[in-house]
């Protein structure tokens, strides 16, 4: 797992790399966990019939029709994965070994290759420059190259306009999508979330990797300092000293409202820090996520 | 407001730091493009009236705490008007007199007399333009002051010029001084302001205050307005007031016992205070004594002189407040070691019969610096003189013509000669062989008494009378004059009256025959004793006055005592120098630098004086030594008359108004500018925390 820290992965150029990286630690995990053999659904009754799975014989169905009934389950072929990465200037943001960019992108490709691996589509949507481009999901493996070629280059710049990218995805994700966002949810509308939440409500399954830089947990600043703007003009002069402690409070509590609304509107919430082991942030939301299915 | 240290006003410049600092502290922030700019601005926002107060705050302290401290280390006080009570009684004719004797030099922070000065200063500003003012620093060679005018200018340079003495003051005299330069001012009212701590040795209570004669032929007393710069107090003072040095036989030859004695002036008493002996500003021993309230102590400290020669020093204590009364300076002649040949005329196998034996016994005692050749008559004469510093004939036959001559040369050259006769000196060959040598010519023997006769000791001669004013017999007084003249002479050598040259007769027996003359021979000197050293002719020999008369001898014939040795004087003193002592000691500096004025008499004796500062005082000439002036011990004595007695002589609407001036007027206020410092410094540490 060791391999998997924010340090090693910096040492592995490029998107690619990284997320096979990723993916790789993730199934060898997986591969320990008791919910293995999960990724298939109840699809439909068939009255029993010899050779049939005895172990797949529904007892219930017994009970009320006093006939054998067995379970049939089907693949779940037909899920169709998006990815909304966040790639506006402030993701450029780095205190440490990896930006906030190069945190998503790693984790947007090794959702991707779970997703091809499953046979399921993987779509991407990229938010840049106040733009929103789209790559629509395909499950084919060869879809991956595309995937991967939109991702590598991909480089902080301008805003993230959110709310365009959620309206987008609305339009074109079918019934019951997986929507997974990666972002630090720096939104100057603060709509943002709101309309991400909002896909959650069309059935969609909306999974938010909030993305945090430590140096926004501590603020480890001390000198008087010109604080630029990573996606604009702005420019503030503060002595951090003086600030710490509001700062702190401001950012705890944007955190902590963020969480909340994620709970609240039943999506899946992940704080990714980008100093810390990714895999197993992969191996909570996997794990989550079949639990949360398990409740539906 | 008065400061002790007002030079330390400067630091309080440093307030203005925190300004320059925010004025001038130009450095460019360090740039970071940062994320999360929103949450700083908002912060900024939410923090910025409350961080503004605070570094208001906080640069309010800093420059407080900036101002604070320097001030502080002036040592303020807050003077309230003194003198209030003598303010406003209509306009006179003024005269500021400042003392300034040795005790205004008492320094505790700063010195009484600037205090003064700052104080007579303060009453100049505040006469009034139509009040004529005269102003007097009183010391004892202080002038009558200028008569009263309306020129503060002049006076404010007189203030600037004043300087404190190291003795007494005479303010009895200089008030008077004072009050006659008032003499001319037409205004009704005369005003003496005593500017003064007010101690014992300032004023002679005992003599009637001034007084003065209006036109109407009135005496008046004039109106006094005390100035008390020791505030009432009084002040705590110890001071070395006696030394005697005297030779440590015990310790060495060379050794030193220098016993000093310190009186405390204080209420209260003081332990371990620390003394040193220096020479030559060096410290080579020290000590410490315990001192009794009000009472003296001694303390002896003992150097051994590792050789002979000059020196000077000083014992003293550990400083005070008074520093210039703790020390005592001194100039000391350690005896080097001297060569004396001792030629025996009359030899025995029995010791104590023998010529030299007692004689021998007393130059080499313990302590001596003399070392001694013993040689019989004919080896003597062999001897080559020019190794010896002095030569003792005791019962020589008349030496042959050859011996005679090198023993003139010998003597013309600097060295000494001692002659005691006995049973082998013919007087006739003596006179024809040793003529020019002898301070006297030798005439006869006489004969008081036969030893062996009954009442023979009745009738033995004795020493009438000496000279103790010479070096050589000066330690005989007191009880060591008995051992002198306690001796009994059967027998003497009777001396013609008049000799050639210049002669002393040192001592005389009752019939004013000579026994010891004294005389100087080109550059070396002769001493001739009448009678025998050994036991034939007197019981001398085994006088308790012999030995030490015996080393003074040999001291003297080698130069080593010299009349000089008592050449000391104390502040305001005027010496009376013989006209040999002033031959090496006419023209004296003080440690200042100052020539002492010295004034010719008729008779050739010089008077030098009057001294005005203690310590050394150098001759100028290359033959004087050192010459140690003391102060005068009056003036250590720091306490104070009652205010009764200073009422009754001043009068007590005065006394009374400088009590009130002298006492809560001043307030200290340095100690709460520490603690506003303290807190200041507190508040800072907590803003800057937060």
């Amino acid at each position: 797992m060791e391999l998997l820290d924010a340090k090693t992965l910096s040492r592995l150029a490029g998107a690619r790399l990284r997320a096979r990286a990723l993916m790789e630690g993730v199934l060898s995990g997986l591969h320990k966990s008791p919910h293995q053999g999960q990724s298939v659904e109840f699809a439909e009754h068939k009255e029993y019939a010899p050779g049939d799975e005895l172990r797949h014989l529904d007892w219930k169905a017994y009970g009320k029709f006093d006939r054998y009934y067995v379970k049939r389950f089907e693949h779940e072929t037909n899920l169709r994965g998006y990815l909304l990465v966040d790639a506006s200037g402030s993701m450029g943001f780095s205190s440490h070994a990896l930006s906030k960019l190069e945190v998503a992108k790693a984790l947007a490709g090794a959702l991707a290759y779970l997703l091809v691996r499953q046979q399921d589509a993987a779509g991407l949507a990229v938010m840049t420059g106040g733009q929103v481009a789209e790559l629509p999901a395909r499950a084919a493996a060869g879809h991956l190259n595309a995937l991967f070629s939109r991702l590598e280059p991909l480089a902080p710049a301008g805003g993230a306009d959110l709310v365009a990218a959620a309206d987008l995805l609305a339009e074109r994700a079918g019934n019951r999508s997986f929507v997974a966002v990666f972002s630090d949810l720096l939104d100057e509308r603060g709509e943002g979330l709101k309309r991400v939440l909002q896909l959650r409500a069309r059935k969609h399954d909306v999974a938010v990797f909030h993305l945090v830089d430590p140096a926004e947990l501590s603020f480890p600043y001390d000198d008087p300092t010109l604080f630029l703007s990573m996606e604009g003009d702005g420019r503030l002069e503060v002595n951090p000293r003086e600030i710490r402690e509001s700062f702190l409070e401001e950012f705890n509590a944007f955190l902590e409202a963020t969480r909340r609304a994620c709970a609240e509107a039943d999506v899946g919430y992940e704080r990714v820090l980008t100093d810390a082991p990714l895999d197993p942030v992969l191996l909570r939301f996997i794990a989550g996520r079949t639990r949360r299915r398990g409740q539906r | 407001m008065t400061f002790a240290h007002p030079w330390m006003l400067l630091g309080t410049l440093a307030a203005l730091i925190p300004l320059l600092v925010h004025l001038f502290d130009r450095r460019r922030p360090r740039p970071v493009p940062f994320a999360a700019l929103s949450f700083v601005l908002r912060s900024q926002r939410r923090t910025a009236s409350r961080l503004k107060l605070r570094r208001l705050l906080v640069y309010l302290l800093r420059t407080l705490l900036l101002l604070v401290i320097p001030l502080a280390l002036a040592r303020p006080e807050w003077a309230a008007e003194a003198a209030a009570g003598t303010q406003g009684r209509g306009p006179a004719a003024t005269a500021i007199v400042v003392d300034g004797s040795l005790s205004m030099r008492y320094a505790d922070g700063k010195p009484l007399f600037e205090r003064a000065l700052a104080r007579a200063r303060d009453v100049l500003a505040r006469l009034s333009p139509e009040e004529p003012a005269t102003v007097m620093v009183c010391t004892r060679e202080a002038a009558a002051p200028p008569p009263a005018a309306f020129d503060r200018a002049r006076l404010r340079t007189l203030l600037d010029d004043g300087k404190a003495s190291y003795g007494a003051s005479e303010l009895n005299r200089c008030l008077e001084q004072a009050l006659r330069a008032l003499d001319d001012s037409p205004l009704p009212a005369r005003r003496l302001v005593v500017v003064s701590d007010f101690t014992q040795g300032a004023l002679r209570l005992e003599a009637p205050a001034p007084t003065w004669k209006d036109t109407a032929g009135h005496v008046l007393r004039p109106e006094f307005q005390l100035e008390d710069v020791a505030r009432g107090v009084k002040l705590a003072n110890r001071a070395v007031v006696d030394l005697k040095v005297a030779p440590a036989v015990q310790v060495g030859p060379r050794a030193f016992q220098f016993t000093f004695t310190v009186r405390n002036f204080s209420d209260a008493p003081a332990k371990d205070v620390q003394a040193t002996l220096k020479l030559a500003d060096t410290v080579v021993t020290k000590g410490f004594l315990d001192l009794p309230a009000q009472g003296t102590a001694q303390k002896t400290l003992t150097w051994n002189f590792p050789e002979g020669g000059s020196f000077t020093g000083e014992v003293a204590l550990a400083p005070d407040a008074l520093a210039e009364d703790d020390r005592r300076p001194f100039t000391l002649e350690v005896p080097r070691e001297l060569h004396a040949l001792v030629v025996n005329g009359q030899p025995n196998p029995t010791r104590y019969r023998d010529e030299a034996f007692f004689v021998d016994a007393a130059l080499t005692a313990q302590g001596s610096p003399v070392r001694e050749a013993l040689r019989d008559v004919d080896a003597a004469f062999r001897e080559d003189l020019s190794a010896y510093d002095e030569v003792f004939l005791l019962n020589v036959p008349a030496p042959p013509p050859e011996a005679a001559e090198r023993l003139q040369q010998f003597v013309e050259r600097g060295g000494g000669l001692f002659i005691s006769v006995g049973d082998q000196v013919d007087p006739d060959a003596w006179n024809a062989a040793l003529g020019a040598l002898l301070p006297r010519p030798m005439r006869v023997v006489r004969t008081a008494a036969t030893r062996e006769e009954q009442g023979a000791e009745s009738r033995a001669e004795r020493l009438a009378q000496y000279d103790d004013r010479h070096p050589l017999l000066s330690p005989f007084l007191g009880e060591a004059r008995e051992g002198l003249l306690s001796a009994r002479f059967y027998k003497y050598l009777l001396l013609e009256a008049a000799g050639p040259g210049e002669v002393q007769v040192l001592a005389n027996y009752r019939d004013g025959a000579p026994a010891l003359v004294a005389a100087r021979k080109g550059k070396g000197r002769v001493l001739l004793f009448t009678s025998t050293a050994d036991r034939d002719w007197s019981d001398f020999a085994i006088r308790t006055s012999f030995l030490p008369l015996m080393h003074r001898a040999a001291a003297w014939l080698a130069g080593s005592l010299d009349e000089r040795e008592a050449l000391r004087g104390r502040v305001g003193e005027v010496l009376t120098l013989s006209p040999e002592a002033a031959q090496n000691a006419a023209a004296v500096a003080s440690p200042s630098g100052a020539t002492v004025p010295a004034q010719r008499q008729e008779n050739g004796a010089v008077l030098l004086g009057p001294f005005t500062e203690p310590g050394l005082h150098a001759v100028l000439n290359a033959a004087g030594k050192p010459v140690p002036v003391v102060l005068e011990g009056s003036e250590s004595d720091l306490s104070r008359p009652t205010d009764a007695q200073l009422a009754a002589w001043f009068g007590e609407a005065s006394v009374k108004a400088a009590a009130a001036a002298a006492g809560p007027s001043r307030v200290p206020l340095w100690t709460w500018l520490l603690v506003s410092a303290s807190l200041a410094f507190f508040l800072e540490g907590l803003l800057l925390r937060k």
